[in-house]
Order: C-alpha cells, then sequence, then structure tokens
C-alpha cells in the first residue's frame, strides 16, 4: 500500500515539475490561415516565413487552407468562429462581412498599412474602411476586369470599339467573350451610360430602370445576338483562349497567365472597348476590386493574427505574389517597381482605373443582376422584345437590387 | 407474460393503465414508505444506505450532485433568458497592452438555446429516475420486510448480462439516436422559429424568437416581396414531380432490362449484365460532373448536336429558341428538368437492374408454366405473374428510393451548381427552377448563412418525408400480407 501511495506520489510530483518547466516555455500560437488555391504555395512560404521571424517571442504553428477569395464570405459566414484566423476575400464581400461583424479592426500598425497603401483616399483603403475604421489589410488592387486580345486577330484601333472587336472576331471565326449573367461584368454597360448605382450601408440605391437603362439593355442585346459573341464563364473563357476558340474577352488578371501562355507574343490587354448606345460611342465602366486579407473577430489571438495578416500584405510579400501570380499590389511602392509596370494586364488595369468605380454595393445586388443577365442569355429578352418589355423587366431587376435586406 | 407485455404495447387504453397503475404505485410508496424513502425523495438513494447497499448510494448522490451542479451553473442560467435568447450584445475592444481583445460578457443565443435544451431533456431525464428511484426504494424496503435477501451490488451488474441483456445492448444505439439524430432534429426545429441568419450570428450578434414568421414567409405563396413562399411552391412541386420520376422511370427501366436479359433470345448474358454494373463501379460524382461537361452550352454533345442539324430540329419544332446558339441541355428550365431525370435514370437503373434480375429469377417457373397452359400470351403473364410478384418484394425498397429521390442532392446539386436562373424572384432567395427542397436548403445555409429559413424548410421537408414513408409502410408492407400474395 505504502509503495502505491509512493508511485502515485511521484507520479503527480513529476506532473508539477512538467507543469513548471511549461511556464518557463515561450508562448505557443496556432493560426489558421485560409488563402486561394492559386496562392497555397506562397502562403506557406511567407508564413514559414514569419514563424521564423518570430521564434524568439512566440511558438506559432499556421496552418493553411484553401478558399477561394470570391467566395471567402460564404464559408465564413456559415461559421464565424469556425472559420480561420486570418482570410483572404475579395472586396465585394466586405459589407456582407462587416454587417455581420466577422472583421476585426486592424489595431496594429494601422498608420503604416493605410501609408504604405497610398493613404486614407486611396481606392484600397477605402475599400476596406467603414465609418472611419480600417477593417481589412489591402492585398491585390488588381481585381477589377479589362479587356484581353490576340494581337494577330486585331489592332489597336480594333479594339477601341465593341463593334470593331465583334467584327474582326466574325472575320477571323474566332470568339469574343463576356459573362453577361453575372452582375459584376453588368454593371460596365449600366455605369458607363452614366446611370448610377450606390449604397447607403442597409439598401442600394440603382436608376437603371428607365429610358436609357432600356438603350443599355439593347445594345447588351444587339452583343449577345452577335454570331461572334458568346457568354462564357470564367472556366470556359481560360479554356477557350487555350484551345483558341476565344480571341478576345473581358475578364481578370488571374487569367492572365492563360492568356499569356496561349497566346504568347501576340498577348495584350488593354482598357474595355467602347459600345454603341442609341448611336454613340460610350465607354464601358468597370468596378475595381480590391483582394484584401481580413482577420477574424472571434480569433483567440488577434495580435499574431494581425501580425501575420500585415506579413502576407507587406510590400515584399505583394512583389512575390505578383511575380508567382501575377496579381497586382495594392501597396503603393510595390506597384511603383519595374516588373509590375512592365505587365500587359497591370496596364490595362492602370488604363481603365479612370472608368473605374469602388465596389460598395449591398448583398441584394448581385441575384437580380445575375437572373436579368441570364434573361438576355437565354433570349428571354432578345432584339424582338418591345422597349416596354424590356423596361418591365429592368423595373423588376432595380426592384430586387432596392429590396430591403431580410430582416 | 411475454403476451401480456405485448399488448399493453399495442394497446392504448392498456399502456394507459399501466400509466396509472405506475402512478399508483408511487403513491403507495410514498405513503407506506419508511423515513428513508421518503427522505430519498430529498437526497436520491438514501434508502439504499439504510439496506447497507453502499455503492447504488453512492452512485444515486452522485448522480443528483451532477444534475445540482449542471442546473446551477449551466441549466438555470440559460433558461433564464430562454424567452428572449439573450440580451447582451459582444462588445469587443482591442488592447494593445495586452494585445488581446477585450470582450464583454455577452450572451451567446446560439449556447443559451443549446444548454436551454439539455436542461430541458435533463430535467424530464431527472424526473423520470428520481420516480422509479422512489418506487425502487419502496421495493427494496419490502424485500427487506419480508425477510428476504437483497442482491449485492455485483449480482445486480451481472443481470445487465443475463435477463436485462437487452438493456445493456440498446443503450448505446439509443444513445447514438439520441444525440446525433432526436437532438439536433429538435434544434433545428427550435432554430426555425429564430431570426437566425447571415446577420444575427452569435457569437458577435444576437438572435431571438420570432414566432411563425419563416413559415408564413414559405406560406404565403408569392404574396410577400421577399418571394419565399412563391419560390417554396415551385421548388415542392418540382421535388414532387422529380421524386415520381426519378423513382418509377428508374423502376420500371430497371425491371424492362433486367427481363430483357433474362429472356432467352438474348446471348451473352453476363457480358451485358457486367456492363451495366460497370456503371456502378464509376464514383457517380464522376460520371455526373463529366455528363455535366458534356451536356454544357459549349460541350460536346452541342457541337454534335449542331452538326447532325439537331439544333435546327429543335428550333424548328420551337423547342430551342430561334436567338439560342446551342441546345440549352442543362440551362434552359424544361430542358434541364427533363435532362435531369434522364440524366438520373442513366446513374440509378443499374441498381434496379441488379435487384430485379435477383427476384426475377425466384420466380417459380411453374407459375408461367401453368399460366402458359391456361394460354395467357407474355403481357399477361408479366401484368400477373411478373409485376406483383416485384411489387411485392421490392415495395420497401420503392418507397425507400421515393424519398431517397426527394433527398437526391447529388444528382441535382453535381449538375445544375452555379447554374443562373432567369426568374428574378427566384433568384431573390438564392433559389434555383431545378432545385429540390435539400438543394434550396443546402443553398441557404452554406451560401446565405439563413439558417432560419433553412430551417424552416427542413421542418416541412423532414414533414412530408414522414408522411410519406408512414402512409407507404402502413399501406403496403402491413405485416401478415405474405398469406395474401398468390
Amino acid at each position: 500500500m505504502k509503495k502505491l501511495v509512493l508511485v502515485m506520489m511521484i507520479f503527480i510530483l513529476s506532473f508539477a515539475i512538467i507543469a513548471c518547466e511549461k511556464e518557463e516555455e515561450i508562448e505557443e500560437v496556432t493560426l489558421t490561415v485560409w488563402a486561394s488555391e492559386l496562392d497555397q504555395t506562397l502562403t506557406r512560404t511567407l508564413a514559414d516565413e514569419f514563424i521564423e521571424a518570430n521564434k524568439d517571442e512566440v511558438k506559432l504553428t499556421i496552418e493553411i487552407g484553401p478558399q477561394s477569395e470570391s467566395t471567402a464570405a460564404d464559408s465564413i459566414l456559415a461559421d464565424i468562429e469556425g472559420a480561420a484566423d486570418v482570410f483572404s476575400f475579395a472586396d465585394d464581400q466586405f459589407n456582407r462581412l462587416m454587417e455581420a461583424g466577422a472583421l476585426q479592426e486592424v489595431s496594429e500598425n494601422t498608420a503604416a498599412v493605410i501609408a504604405a497603401n497610398g493613404g486614407a483616399t486611396s481606392g484600397s483603403i477605402m475599400a476596406a474602411t467603414k465609418n472611419g475604421k480600417l477593417y481589412a489589410y489591402p492585398m491585390t488592387a488588381d481585381n477589377g476586369y479589362f479587356l484581353f486580345y490576340d494581337k494577330s486577330v486585331y489592332t489597336e484601333t480594333d479594339v477601341q470599339t465593341l463593334d470593331g472587336i465583334l467584327a474582326k472576331a466574325q472575320a477571323d471565326n474566332s470568339i469574343f467573350t463576356m459573362q453577361i449573367n453575372n452582375g459584376w461584368y453588368l454593371y460596365s454597360f449600366f455605369q458607363g451610360a452614366g446611370l448610377s448605382l450606390s449604397y447607403n450601408g442597409t439598401v442600394n440605391d440603382a436608376n437603371w430602370d428607365n429610358e436609357t437603362g432600356v438603350k443599355v439593355a439593347q445594345a447588351i442585346i444587339a452583343m449577345a445576338e452577335h454570331p461572334a459573341f458568346e457568354n462564357r464563364v470564367d472556366a470556359d473563357f481560360s479554356a477557350g483562349v487555350a484551345n483558341g476558340t476565344v480571341s478576345a474577352g473581358i475578364n481578370g488578371v488571374w487569367n492572365a497567365s492563360v492568356a499569356e501562355t496561349a497566346w504568347g507574343e501576340n498577348y495584350a490587354a488593354t482598357k474595355l472597348p467602347t459600345y454603341t448606345l442609341n448611336g454613340v460611342q460610350t465607354q464601358m465602366a468597370s468596378f475595381a476590386g480590391y483582394k484584401l486579407v481580413g482577420v477574424n473577430q472571434t480569433t483567440d489571438e488577434p495580435y499574431w493574427a494581425m501580425k501575420l495578416a500585415e506579413y502576407l500584405t507587406s510590400e515584399q510579400a505583394q512583389i512575390r505574389r505578383f511575380t508567382a501570380q501575377a496579381w497586382g499590389p495594392s501597396n503603393v511602392a510595390a506597384a511603383q517597381s519595374t516588373e509590375v509596370q512592365a505587365s500587359p494586364a497591370i496596364a490595362a488595369l492602370a488604363l481603365q482605373s479612370q472608368f473605374a468605380t469602388i465596389q460598395n454595393v449591398g448583398g441584394n445586388y448581385w441575384s437580380p443582376t445575375e437572373s436579368f443577365g441570364n434573361q438576355i442569355v437565354d433570349t428571354t429578352l432578345s432584339s424582338t422584345s418591345t422597349a416596354a418589355e424590356i423596361l418591365a423587366a429592368l423595373q423588376a431587376m432595380v426592384q430586387g437590387i432596392e429590396a430591403a435586406p431580410a430582416s | 407474460m411475454n403476451n401480456m407485455k405485448t399488448n399493453t404495447l399495442l394497446q392504448k387504453p392498456a399502456s394507459k393503465n399501466k400509466m396509472m397503475t405506475s402512478l399508483k404505485d408511487f403513491g403507495l410508496a410514498l405513503k407506506h414508505g419508511d423515513l428513508f424513502v421518503k427522505l430519498s425523495a430529498l437526497v436520491l438513494g438514501m434508502g439504499f444506505f439504510k439496506r447497507k447497499q453502499y455503492a447504488k448510494g453512492i452512485i444515486y448522490v452522485f448522480i443528483q450532485i451532477i444534475f445540482t451542479l449542471f442546473a446551477v451553473f449551466v441549466g438555470i442560467p440559460s433558461m433564464s433568458k430562454i424567452s428572449t435568447l439573450g440580451t447582451v450584445e459582444y462588445e469587443v475592444i482591442y488592447d494593445p497592452n495586452l494585445r488581446d481583445n477585450v470582450v464583454n460578457n455577452y450572451d451567446n443565443s446560439f449556447l443559451i438555446l443549446l444548454y436551454s435544451l439539455f436542461a430541458i431533456l435533463f430535467t424530464v431525464v431527472f424526473i423520470l429516475f428520481w420516480f422509479n428511484n422512489i418506487k425502487h426504494q419502496y421495493r427494496i424496503q419490502k424485500i427487506v420486510e419480508d425477510g428476504h435477501r437483497l442482491p449485492t451490488f455485483k449480482e445486480e451488474i451481472k443481470t445487465y448480462l443475463d435477463e436485462k441483456f437487452h438493456v445493456s445492448l440498446l443503450t448505446l444505439p439509443i444513445l447514438g439516436i439520441v444525440i446525433f439524430t432526436i437532438i439536433p432534429l429538435i434544434f433545428m426545429f427550435l432554430i426555425a422559429f429564430t431570426n437566425y441568419d447571415e446577420n444575427h450570428q452569435p457569437p458577435i450578434k444576437l438572435f431571438t424568437w420570432v414566432g411563425f414568421k419563416n413559415f408564413s414567409l414559405l406560406f404565403d405563396f408569392g404574396r410577400s416581396s421577399q418571394a419565399f413562399g412563391y419560390a417554396f411552391g415551385i421548388i415542392i412541386i418540382w421535388t414532387l414531380i422529380w421524386a415520381f420520376f426519378a423513382t418509377f422511370l428508374n423502376y420500371f427501366g430497371g425491371i424492362w432490362l433486367a427481363m430483357y436479359i433474362n429472356s432467352k433470345t438474348v446471348k451473352f448474358k453476363k457480358v451485358w449484365r457486367t456492363i451495366f454494373v460497370l456503371t456502378i463501379a464509376i464514383p457517380q460524382f464522376v460520371s455526373l460532373l463529366l455528363i455535366r461537361y458534356f451536356f454544357s452550352d459549349y460541350g460536346i454533345m452541342n457541337t454534335i448536336a449542331q452538326n447532325a442539324g439537331l439544333l435546327q430540329f429543335f428550333k424548328d419544332i420551337g423547342w430551342v429558341k430561334p436567338g439560342l446558339a446551342y441546345i440549352p441541355f442543362l440551362s434552359g428550365p424544361v430542358w434541364t428538368r427533363v435532362m435531369l431525370i434522364l440524366i438520373n435514370c442513366w446513374v440509378g437503373f443499374p441498381y434496379v437492374m441488379l435487384i430485379a434480375t435477383g427476384v426475377l429469377l425466384n420466380i417459380p417457373k411453374d407459375l408461367y408454366e401453368s399460366a402458359e397452359i391456361d394460354g395467357a400470351n407474355k403481357y399477361q403473364q408479366f401484368k400477373k405473374i411478373t409485376m406483383p410478384y416485384m411489387l411485392f418484394v421490392t415495395a420497401p425498397y420503392l418507397i425507400t428510393s421515393f424519398i431517397h429521390n426527394m433527398n437526391n442532392f447529388n444528382v441535382i446539386y453535381l449538375l445544375t451548381n452555379n447554374r443562373p436562373t432567369s426568374d428574378l424572384k427566384l433568384a431573390a432567395v438564392d433559389a434555383r427552377d431545378v432545385d429540390l427542397l435539400v438543394t434550396w436548403l443546402f443553398r441557404l445555409t452554406s451560401e446565405q448563412a439563413n439558417f432560419k429559413m433553412a430551417s424552416a424548410v427542413g421542418v416541412i421537408l423532414f414533414l412530408i418525408s414522414v408522411v410519406f414513408t408512414l402512409l407507404a409502410f402502413n399501406y403496403v408492407i402491413r405485416g401478415n400480407k405474405e398469406d395474401n400474395f398468390q
């Protein structure tokens, strides 16, 4: 019996000793990061560097999971507490994430982060700011769209107008493509025509359902019905470029490497073309898009999560991300580097930027515009539709866009 | 004895009697029990200590302590907030010196609801336990008074491997059902009466009760601006149509194929069967994704159809709108629905073929022989012998596959995920014209975080499934039907 007690005592004591030893050790922190499938390798490298750089202060373990930036909010909002501590997302989801309270305010080195991205009035900072407070770290300033084209098919004058592109594509027996049933791209026509879309933090306001709107819709229909036009989703665009059926298209930098590989020397990119609105050439507008890195409001380690987010979006990280993925930096110094300046895609974005607006829209914008675009794709709305029919469809869309979010 | 037991289970009046006697026993126990029996109403298991059954006494006291601790620290605090599901919102301030977020003592609606549910369940269980405890104390008091020996703790444990073996055997499965099915089901049911969605997500935001609002949104059939009712109407009708065709086309297609392969004119029977079984061997989602690729607007099927003049043919008869440059196999609302049913046949009927082959080989040959002698033709034989036999054997399969098809997530979602709809009202509630209730539910949760509406849809889906199952099982597989089969 005594022996047993002795053994027990030793056992308990050894625990106590281990516990004491632990106290002297440095803090252990585990963070999870969600980054784009395309950006996994670089994120891993940067994370390892971050671990190494801070090893005197903290013992970090960083797990990285793949999560497309375009649907990040869906996954985060399905379970905020279960989501990653640090995640990247496209700025169209900023309002949605803010509404749900998922974003931690940037509270370490805030001024430096703002300055590095061009100050409080720069687009990337404004896209991550609400009520004067910064809630995310800008990672790229390239999440907009522009025109890709094959120089062997089009001249520089051809790509100035939509009509020019379509005529050349038809002559070449190839395809010009854009995704109409997607509010993100559809916006370019309406905004270009001078119609407005705004968001006051709760509901959207749009004036697309008027005579000009009908004319815009008719212009889109004319494009959609052109034999050289095909409505294609992202994946079909890159597939078409790769197999040579697509010779021009409106898309974003994430497909720049596909176009460069397929077209080689003939790869070119420029601002969006003009389209014929009521006989007048009208410049297509676009959304200026940013990719942001956010910190989860419910994280257990806000300090290290913020530090990591800052590191993942630092100047060096952005330059390396450009080298690896051709993603355009939001960091001003990084954007100035000669490599970045030489990229056709980035140059095209810069050209387009004068016609681009920040994506400040509420969640109810996307579904109605997708459906409206799809009505053109499935020819519910066609050149045989009357102005009244088109107006009715526009009114239904605007009603949806302006609908108050479900309480 | 055994007979009596089944009787009490089957007949309602008897079970009522059982409850009454149980209550009576309880009253008697309290009335005639000695001091310790009465004390055990306050402190569980007091009687055990008096009768020197210490081990059991300690277990009972321990259970009471655990329950009390749970009630004081979790149950009562949660239950006190159940009417509002919490009022204190999450507030956070980052403290740069602490390098940490300072969070207030906020309410978490989700946990309040979950713990309250546990509290209610535990309380019910505890009351039953308390009730039985008193009867138990009285029983052992009487055993001692009658001069019998009480079983020792070891002996009682042993009974769980012997005459009470059913209890030991069933504990785990029942616990599993309660934890993994019943509690989540009740929880989902409760969520359907709250406003738990993207903008009311714990821990950061609170959610609260909204009564029948979610259900009234579903059942207003298009009158509200939110269009949930409109989408619900379309989706539920399509769900039923889909389940009907998916089930019966597969069923009869499979039987037909099995009979055809079985018939004397077909050679290399095994080869044909193997070929069809191969479609089972390929993972379903792989075939579905490939099929989706084949039938996409600019996919290979469209190229073939265009070259073969099918596109023009369909345009001429008006099945494809004149402006389209492709057949909208998986993008036009009607086309997609028909294609979905056909594709589902392709991936589904080999299963039925296998089952039917087995059943067909089992039908006694003499039935057919005597039918032939009586001059019945093939169709009459099929109608009078094959089909009744098939139906008799496969009725349970038919019912379960109807329910399964109502919830056939894979086929619908893998083939039509990300497919835009032209219907603004459907789009407004994130529904698609080919959604089943279950795929809509998935979209609502995983893409919109609209848990309240998803729960309401889930409750309805559950009710429909239950009603269909009960009806079908009652009418089709009524116990002693074997005798009726001729």
